[in-house]
């Protein structure tokens, strides 16, 4: 039975039209975006959120600097979903792009529309073990727009490699609909961080996938900032033995910010292990809602994975909804979860002040510690300050 | 002005039940005074609302700090004027350096004087030399506040702020408590040596013991909420020996 389409979902059905996408612009009118009716949105309901659909980008420069700077870093540019390589790239890196979208979309119609509306994705081949930090810049410029990008990273086997991917642009309210894959070969090791910078009017919307295979290694940290309304949904696929992933978000959230990460981590072989450490800072109406799903498959014997949520209101009027899910076919695991949330701890903020230290500072450097942990983990220190700085930055506005 | 701390007729109440029952408390610049209370007598409370905690509604009384009365003031309103209490219990905070917290806690006292933050090298050395006098580790500084620390290192490390911070008014609440004797001489000859005739001292404790190695100018001993009796130091003395029922109120 089909639903009736809103004003967004007529648009986005007649740009998926003109696209030439048929079969999913033929799904996309029976469905239409994802409501609370469908579990992996039950805490973000598109329809209800999404807003006002603009026009499909078209190309456009951008000159401004990063708002991350990562000494040394080899950056690349997506500027509205058009990839701008400007420097050669360092030793082990091959940069290529090509046509149409990258992620397989799992039934995802967020997913799917990426796929199907991304014109170019950037290509990434990682050998050996490049000292040089990768920094993919997505910007969303210009006038408001509908902006759809890709990018695909290949580590190969027995490689180590360190990216970041930072997203951000003009303070218009763009509809950003971004996918990343990142495949770790055998042995590979890979640290990828996401950064949502973005202005306060952007819709961003964010698919990612990972793959491990055999022993692979990989730690993986997204934050979100920016944006009026961003969702990250995460993929991450074992499939090979002994491969081990951490994976780590956080969430900054201000004003009237709805801001979603939820991710689906799938155990398909045995022998792998996990850990799933994520934290949410609101403040003022804002609203983190994070959603962990583990799935350890039937053969999957002696998974080991642990996942915990922490959260931190400080506002009456902010919001954190968190939802754990374990789904477990094999008998020999061990899978956890824990969540956490509270307010700043009275008796810590008096033991600081009691020191001199003024309220605003105090509370300031409890919130830091409270963060600590997931910055601590980055063991570059250049990349760990332009973290903590970001960090640092939301504390001070 | 020759009173560096005077509280007049203090009242306290927390969640509708009065802790404190009108404590009066005189001491003149330069003198080390001590409370003796068995537990639960409010000497705890007492520094607590010193030092501006939340959660103590005060019905009656005030506090003045070298002649200010400091009860409506902010916890570090209060800390940057001068007073400093020695918690019963310093609170972890994972996270959070002891360096950074004890450059930040300087640098926000030097800022509330006016005077330029502290330049790194000057810092150092000032941290140095205090831990060195209370016999800390280096490795210790280099650990998140207070998390992981014995006992005695907590307290070592309060006295360590103390040195750092150097206050007119020092509160120590039960100080000694969970100390064996080698930790409790060390942290005694850090406190003895920052007794000099600009800065007053409270030791807040319910045992004897500390006051051999801190000897007091006056003795007061508290129960039910009140100070009941003052003395020299002979009158902790007698306290060990006889106890604090004599002075339990007959009401």
């Amino acid at each position: 039975m089909a639903v009736k389409l809103n004003q967004s979902e007529q648009v986005v059905l007649e740009i998926l039209q003109k696209t030439g996408a048929d079969e999913l612009a033929a799904d996309f009118a029976k469905t239409g975006l994802p409501t609370r009716r469908n579990e992996a949105y039950h805490y973000s309901d598109l329809k209800m959120l999404l807003g006002n659909v603009p026009a499909l980008a078209t190309s456009s420069k951008s000159t401004s600097a990063s708002l991350v700077s990562i000494e040394g870093a080899y950056r690349i540019l997506i500027v509205n979903g058009e990839v701008q390589i400007s420097d050669e790239p360092p030793a082990g890196v091959v940069v290529s792009t090509s046509k149409g979208g990258v992620v397989e979309p799992e039934n995802d119609i967020i997913a799917q529309l990426n796929s199907a509306l991304t014109k170019e994705t950037l290509n990434i081949d990682l050998q050996g073990s490049p000292e040089t930090i990768i920094h993919i810049d997505r910007r969303y410029e210009g006038e408001a727009s509908h902006i759809n990008d890709g990018v695909e990273l290949y580590i190969l086997d027995n490689s180590n490699a360190t990216i970041i991917e930072t997203f951000s642009g003009s303070n218009e309210a763009h509809l950003s609909n971004s996918a990343s894959k990142v495949i770790l070969g055998r042995k590979a090791k890979a640290t990828h961080i996401m950064v949502d910078l973005s202005g306060e009017k952007l819709r961003h919307l964010q698919s990612v996938q990972y793959e491990l295979n055999e022993s692979a290694l990989l730690h993986s940290l997204i934050i979100h900032k920016g944006s009026k309304l961003a969702r990250t949904q995460l993929f991450a696929k074992f499939i090979g033995e002994n491969a081990h992933a951490d994976f780590a978000g956080l969430i900054l959230g201000a004003k009237e910010q709805h801001s979603d990460i939820s991710i689906n981590i799938e155990h398909n072989v045995a022998n792998t292990t996990s850990s799933e450490n994520y934290k949410s800072v609101v403040l003022d109406r804002a609203k983190a809602i994070f959603q962990g799903k583990i799935l350890v498959a039937k053969d999957a014997q002696k998974t080991d994975a642990a996942m915990k949520h922490q959260g931190l209101m400080l506002s009456d009027d902010a919001q954190i909804l968190v939802k754990p899910e374990l789904e477990i076919y094999a008998d020999d695991v061990i899978c956890g979860h824990g969540a956490t949330c509270g307010q700043i701890d009275e008796d810590s903020l008096f033991y600081l002040m009691s020191r001199g230290i003024e309220k605003q500072q105090a509370k300031s450097m409890l919130i830091r510690a409270f963060l600590a942990e997931l910055f601590d983990e980055i063991k570059i220190e250049a990349l760990k300050e332009a973290l903590i700085s970001v960090a640092d930055e939301w504390l001070e506005a | 002005m020759s009173n560096m701390l005077e509280i007049k007729d203090l009242h306290v109440k927390v969640e509708d039940k009065e802790i404190l029952k009108g404590v009066n408390l005189t001491i003149p610049k330069g003198e080390t005074h001590a409370i003796m209370g068995r537990n639960g007598s409010g000497k705890s409370t007492l520094s607590y609302v010193m030092a501006g905690k939340e959660g103590y509604e005060i019905t009656k009384g005030e506090i003045l700090l070298d002649g200010e009365n400091i009860l409506e003031l902010e916890p570090n309103e209060r800390a940057v004027k001068g007073l400093f209490l020695a918690f019963q219990y310093p609170i972890e905070i994972p996270g959070v350096a002891t360096m950074t917290f004890l450059k930040a806690a300087m640098n926000a006292q030097r800022k509330a004087r006016g005077e330029e933050e502290l330049l790194t090298p000057d810092f150092m050395r000032e941290v140095k030399s205090a831990a060195k006098m209370l016999e800390i580790d280096s490795a210790m500084l280099k650990r998140a506040l207070n998390v992981g620390f014995s006992g005695g290192e907590k307290k070592r490390a309060e006295i360590l702020q103390m040195a750092l911070l150097k206050p007119k008014m020092c509160v120590f609440d039960e100080t000694d408590s969970g100390l064996d004797i080698d930790a409790l001489k060390i942290v005694s000859q850090g406190v003895n040596a920052l007794r000099d005739a600009n800065r007053s001292m409270l030791i807040i404790t319910h045992y004897q013991r500390l006051l051999n190695y801190i000897v007091p100018d006056v003795v007061h001993v508290f129960s039910n909420g009140k100070i009941v009796k003052s003395g020299d130091k002979s009158l902790a003395l007698e306290l060990e020996k006889h106890g604090y029922a004599q002075y339990d109120e007959s009401t």
